[in-house]
């Protein structure tokens, strides 16, 4: 043990408390569950995460534990108060996110095959009535947290089936793309997270991509707030216009992108904001295939997220998405030619594909004629370039 | 003296911030309750790490900004949901139980 730490007196030693853990009797492993807590809390919570990782996000096909925060902020003082096999709870807060973690993980292994957030069976915890009057639900990286909200504007996070996917889905980013989080990598992983929150909601309905209502957190608001939902996937700018938090400010087209500094005060760069126009884009690709979103324009967005890396821009990431559908479905088929026309909707003009077959899509024999004319002529100013140079350095 | 929040960031990011920070003017409150505010922030102030970096920051959690004027000083504290003191959470919970925006 280091010299460094506050000595902790524990009659139980950890490695026991952790064997505990993975007991049958649901009883000790809520005993030994809250002792580690207890113990870790001694320790200060900085260490906290490190001192659990081994215990609780060993790898169990996504096994459910859910905390109840008492509304205090420090989250190792939370009570564990329902685990995968217990009995539903009276508080309909900790039913709610249970509930909501199992369809998310069902989505993720039926349509994804993919154990839990982690691909790796990543146990699953959720923090409810976290602190006082909390406007929010977050992932901190091993765990979600709730808010119960303030009951002026925003009501209990955990009724939100979108809001809980949108969540976790960031763990799932984190374990693939990891993009990071500011500027247009951080707009892409919200709108990613926005995209598959909409589609578990969809799957959980079996709801076509025309049915769906593409709302994330239209459940939210408190009973007076005239608002559809934090955002709309199939309106971005639409999702609400009030006197009390004015119009939403998402923009539907890279001509209206939204320049915010990268600071706290910026949205990190407007993360929040700009992941509008990818989100137009996937909802335009869902709607011209048609049927159940969460199929061939999930799965292309899937493996693009797969694909991506941690400072993946929009324009890259169009790219990926229209050659993962050639990938999927064939060059082009039905589905890349969605992805396209999707993309070119909101502004954004896939990479090294032929003027010729973008302008098909447009359906106008003298567009289609005028974009090879310019594209050839930007390849001629090219080729120019290049003998220039070489003739210079001769 | 006067302490301000402004919430940053969260789930809702693009309606935070549209919405005003809220205020407590300890010359409104009673004795005790100023007392009360003046001992929060105090401890929070003493607990104040050096800023986290924000590359580590969690998607969508939230960060807040509280301003302390007293007296002519000006102390800034600034803290996320992931980073902050127990005191910076006791400070915050105290001032979002009893401030009012505009």
């Amino acid at each position: 043990m280091s010299s460094t730490r506050r000595p902790v007196n524990c009659i139980t030693p950890p490695h026991l408390l952790q064997k505990l853990l993975e007991s049958d009797d649901q009883d000790i492993r809520r005993a030994a569950l809250n002792t580690l807590l207890s113990n870790a809390h001694l320790r200060g919570e900085r260490a906290v995460r490190a001192t659990l990782a081994g215990a609780i996000t060993a790898p169990d096909n996504g096994r459910r534990t859910i905390f109840d925060c008492q509304n205090r902020t420090f989250l190792p003082t939370a009570v564990m108060v329902r685990s995968e096999d217990e009995a539903e709870s009276t508080d309909n807060s900790v039913n709610q996110a249970f509930d909501g973690l199992g369809t998310t993980r069902q989505f993720y292994r039926d349509v994804h095959n993919r154990n839990s957030i982690d691909s790796r069976g990543l146990r699953l915890q959720g923090y409810v009535h976290r602190g006082t009057n909390y406007n929010n639900a977050f992932w901190d990286g091993q765990a979600m947290v709730f808010g119960d909200g303030d009951g002026r504007i925003f009501t209990d996070f955990t009724g939100s089936l979108d809001v809980i996917a949108h969540e976790l889905t960031h763990g799932v980013t984190e374990h693939t793309a990891g993009l990071e989080y500011h500027n247009q990598p951080g707009a892409l992983n919200e709108h990613i997270s926005d995209v598959f929150g909409s589609l578990v909601k969809q799957w959980s309905l079996k709801q076509s991509a025309a049915e769906a209502d593409w709302l994330i957190g239209s459940e939210v608001f408190t009973p007076g707030i005239e608002a559809d939902a934090l955002r709309s996937l199939k309106a971005p700018g639409n999702a609400y216009d009030n006197s009390i938090f004015g119009k939403d400010p998402q923009p539907d087209h890279m001509s209206k992108f939204v320049q915010r500094p990268d600071t706290d005060e910026g949205d990190n760069g407007g993360v929040h904001i700009n992941s509008g126009i990818p989100n137009k884009a996937f909802y335009l690709t869902a709607v011209s295939i048609g049927g159940f979103a969460w199929e061939a324009p999930g799965h292309i967005w899937y493996e693009s997220l797969n694909a991506s890396s941690v400072r993946t821009q929009f324009q890259e990431f169009a790219d990926t998405t229209y050659f993962k559908a050639e990938e999927l479905y064939g060059a082009g088929s039905t589905e890349q030619q969605a992805v396209l026309d999707a993309w070119r909707e909101v502004g954004i003009r896939i990479s090294g594909v032929p003027a010729a077959a973008a302008a098909r899509a447009a359906g106008d024999g003298l567009t289609a004629l005028t974009r090879q004319i310019e594209a050839l002529s930007a390849e001629v100013n090219e080729l120019t370039k290049e003998v220039q140079a070489f003739t210079a350095g001769k | 003296m006067k302490v301000t929040l402004a919430t940053h960031g969260g789930l809702a990011a693009a309606i935070n911030y549209r919405l005003p920070p809220r205020v407590v003017d300890a010359d409104t409150l009673t004795e005790p309750a100023a007392a009360e505010l003046a001992q929060l922030v105090a401890a929070a102030t003493a607990a104040r790490a050096p800023a986290a970096a924000r590359s580590g920051r969690a998607p969508d959690e939230m960060s807040y900004t509280i301003t302390v004027e007293d007296g002519g000083h000006q102390v800034v504290l600034a803290e996320s949901d992931t980073t902050m003191s127990q005191e910076f959470g006791a400070l915050l919970s105290w001032l979002e139980q009893r401030s009012a925006g505009a």
